[in-house]
């Protein structure tokens, strides 16, 4: 099966997969009409990831006032999933591809981590209709947005979607 | 997406769009829960809940009713209500939630529903901490089995909306 392309401007697969609590959702019901950081990532055990995570929960004080989406995916069963976000203190949605449906039609299998067999690290920021807007390879930590980046995607796609970005005057 | 009109009656009224007899856990009384369509005049003591919550073929539920004494409400912008919102999305989504709002401004409650054997999850109401919660077993023919909000966002999409009605436009 060829992976499909996650570039800018390419639209990223409407994924249907359980949450964190087993509950079959699919991302375009998760990101509704609001822009999303959609993050792929190793698992729990990774501290990379528990590194990246710290630096996402900043963000999501802003972004439960901002009318953004974050979804978070990996291949730990959901359990693990609803543990770890706990445990984080993360308020957004986990998407569990345990099953691996998913992960090798991305082309996000970590090819050389044979043990775990992890998604590979990557963030996506889409538009609503999940258009990608940017792409990060975060195989290498320093690949992967800072919050700046982060909030600079929103911005721009935020501007592009709300009509009434330009102050409405009456 | 659109609200309904949601209210405490001793009778079953014959407009409504739903309605179930209730009775509360601890013997303090018993009714029925019944929703109007947002078209409908509002009925007297009504709050506004997320459409998604309704479903007048949905099953019988247990359920926890935060509801504000007559006369009381909280400013929906009130950090306790933000926090309680938060506790939320924190804790293991219910079959349907959804909070109950009057006016562009005013939070008067919330209704958390669960069905199945484990009701466990109505133990903690983080808006029971707002205002006095209710333990109910709910009749059919009221409550859905609606999405558990995505998360993070825990504003209102529009003034008057009751979270976490999750989209601008109605």
């Amino acid at each position: 099966m060829n992976a499909v392309e996650l570039v800018p401007g390419a639209r990223f697969p409407d994924l249907d997969l359980p949450d964190h609590a087993g509950n079959g959702r699919r991302l375009s019901e998760l990101a509704a009409d609001d822009p999303v950081v959609l993050q792929f990532y190793r698992g729990w055990w990774c501290p990379k990831e528990q590194a990246f995570f710290r630096r996402l929960l900043p963000l999501q004080d802003e972004a439960e006032v901002a009318y953004s989406r974050v979804v978070s995916v990996s291949v730990d069963p959901p359990a693990v999933e609803a543990a770890f976000r706990a445990g984080l203190g993360a308020r957004w949605t986990f998407l569990s591809d345990e099953s691996r449906r998913w992960q090798e039609r991305l082309g996000l299998v970590e090819s050389t981590d044979r043990a775990h067999r992890p998604y590979l690290p990557a963030v996506f920021t889409l538009f609503p209709d999940l258009t990608i807007h940017r792409a990060y390879n975060g195989y290498w930590f320093w690949g992967r947005p800072t919050n700046e980046e982060l909030r600079q995607d929103l911005r721009a796609i935020s501007q592009k979607l709300r009509s009434d970005w330009e102050v409405p005057r009456s | 997406m659109t609200w309904c009109w949601f209210a405490v009656c001793e009778d079953r009224p014959v407009d409504a769009l739903a309605s179930a007899a209730f009775t509360a856990d601890d013997g303090r009384g018993c009714g029925f829960l019944v929703a109007w369509p947002s078209g409908h005049d509002e009925p007297v003591g009504a709050a506004r809940i997320d459409g998604r919550a309704i479903d007048p073929s949905g099953g019988e539920a247990a359920a926890s009713l935060a509801l504000a004494p007559p006369g009381m409400s909280l400013l929906f912008d009130d950090i306790a209500v933000s926090q309680a919102i938060r506790m939320a999305l924190s804790l293991p989504a219910p079959d349907a939630l959804s909070t109950l709002t009057q006016g562009d401004t005013r939070y008067v409650g919330a209704v958390t529903v669960v069905r199945g054997e484990d009701t466990g999850r109505l133990n903690y109401d983080p808006f029971g901490v707002l205002f006095p919660a209710w333990r109910l077993q709910v009749g059919a023919g009221l409550f859905a089995d609606m999405p558990a909000p995505a998360g993070p966002v825990i504003q209102r999409y529009g003034a008057g909306n009751p979270w976490p009605f999750d989209r601008f436009g109605s």
